[in-house]
């Protein structure tokens, strides 16, 4: 459990740096958010997050 | 006589549809039943993956849609209201946490935490309040008189916050980052 929290976790980091890098992002059907490059190299399709900050 | 927008822009409903069912096509669509006539899309999402939260979120159509009325539409003409975690839950348990830090709740509110939760704005659903995503800031959103986002574009967008809330929840993120942060 404190495992998948961990791992959960560092997800959470990496995406967060992504967003807020600029590097484009996608959301697969699962709902589950995803860096471009990582759901290509999974053969994910998704559809991209649009850019711009949350109100 | 066409009432409803999905009645009378039938290609812009197909279009939601189409859209819908090519990038989360475990999504239903439905209508309430309380006499609104408003449409809704229903499913759960794990944005973080697996080991993560999963939430059971609703998609709902205001029945202006495609129009944006005024730039405090938050996320334009599709809400979106998570059932599973219920955000007013949530806030009401952070409420205490957020007042504790700012004091009083004029301090909370001038700094985004009116409410418990970043990002979150309240309206009513059938009886009851609830709390709902704020998705793209006025900004960045391109919603006007004539078009607002997809419902699939505001699904999209929501993952994203829920990222950021689950972060914030945690402890991963500050109150300035989650607020102000390039999110």
């Amino acid at each position: 459990m404190e495992n998948n929290d961990a791992i959960a976790a560092a997800r959470r980091r990496a995406l967060a740096e992504a967003l807020r890098s600029g590097e484009p992002v996608v959301v697969t059907a699962t709902g589950e958010v995803e860096k471009r490059e990582d759901a290509e190299m999974q053969g994910l399709a998704g559809i991209q997050v649009p850019d711009g900050k949350l109100a | 006589m066409a009432y409803y927008w999905y009645q009378s822009d039938p290609q812009l409903y197909q279009m939601e549809v189409a859209a819908m069912r090519k990038f989360f096509p475990s999504f239903t669509i439905d209508q309430l039943q309380d006499g609104s006539g408003r449409l809704y899309w229903r499913g759960k999402v794990q944005p973080t993956g697996e080991g993560g939260m999963v939430w059971d979120i609703m998609l709902l159509y205001k029945n202006t849609h495609p129009k944006v009325l005024s730039t405090s539409e938050y996320g334009g003409t599709v809400q979106i209201l998570p059932l599973s975690p219920r955000l007013k839950d949530i806030a009401d348990r952070m409420m205490p946490l957020v007042m504790e830090t700012y004091g009083t709740y004029d301090n909370a509110v001038a700094h985004g935490f009116g409410l418990g939760l970043p990002h979150i704005y309240r309206d009513n659903f059938g009886r009851q309040e609830e709390y709902f995503i704020c998705t793209a800031d006025p900004k960045y959103f391109k919603g006007d008189k004539t078009q607002s986002t997809s419902a699939a574009s505001a699904l999209s967008w929501a993952c994203k916050w829920i990222i950021l809330c689950e972060m914030w929840l945690n402890g991963e993120i500050s109150d300035d980052l989650a607020m102000e942060g390039n999110y």
